[in-house]
């Protein structure tokens, strides 16, 4: 299942352009639609990519909650980019949305302080960051630690 | 990861929520290390990452503290 051509990588990757171009994860009928395949394949294949960390779905279901950086529901974390609006999972993703999509894009980042709630807000233009020197991001884990907690991390 | 408008106000946030300081980085350094990161993300050939290539990110990222270690 390791090759590029297996079922998993395929809807992997669907899954992230699915992201990509319409800023909301793909439910399994999408995705079995598109491959023309049974929805329980898809199911299994969803269930599979989540236990390997591609991607993390909601708790007891087959909703996609994050396909990292993408965010499947609204978080503190709004990127618009080509026209479009995405949410990101953290301020990490925040910058790994613009990067996804092609680090050469244009992109304008609306974020809040998570402690003063204030709004902030940073740009990318011509691949360059535009944004305070004060501002911060906080890990709050080790990278070893990161996939105990992934809400929190 | 949390966006704080400044150090101070990670101090605030660590005191209030009983938690240790973890690492901070500017967002220059994360802008850096998200194109390393997430710059593969949509292509079919992306499978995930071995543990060496998360270390070889971090060491180009200039991420070399025990903090980071894979």
């Amino acid at each position: 299942m390791d090759n590029t051509e297996s079922p998993l990588w395929q809807v992997r990757a669907f899954v992230y352009n699915h992201f990509a171009d319409t800023t909301h994860p793909p439910r399994v009928e999408d995705a079995a639609r598109h491959f023309n395949i049974e929805i329980e394949e898809v199911s299994a294949l969803y269930k599979e990519l989540h236990n390997r960390h591609a991607l993390f779905l909601e708790p007891e279901t087959l909703t996609i909650r994050m396909a990292n950086p993408f965010s499947g529901i609204p978080t503190d974390f709004r990127v618009h980019t080509n026209g479009k609006t995405y949410f990101a999972n953290c301020a990490w993703d925040m910058l790994g949305i613009p990067a996804a999509l092609s680090s050469r894009s244009d992109a304008l980042i609306e974020a809040v302080c998570a402690e003063s709630n204030e709004s902030v807000q940073l740009e990318i233009r011509d691949g360059e960051i535009i944004s305070s020197e004060l501002l911060k991001i906080h890990f709050p884990l080790p990278f070893a630690r990161w996939y105990d907690d992934l809400l929190f991390t | 990861m949390l966006l704080f408008r400044s150090e101070e106000w990670i101090e605030h946030w660590c005191k209030r929520n009983h938690l240790e300081r973890g690492e901070t980085l500017s967002v220059a350094q994360v802008w850096e290390l998200s194109k390393l990161w997430y710059q593969d993300r949509l292509s079919l050939d992306y499978h995930g990452r071995s543990v060496e290539q998360v270390a070889e990110i971090f060491k180009h990222a200039g991420l070399t503290s025990k903090f980071w270690y894979v």
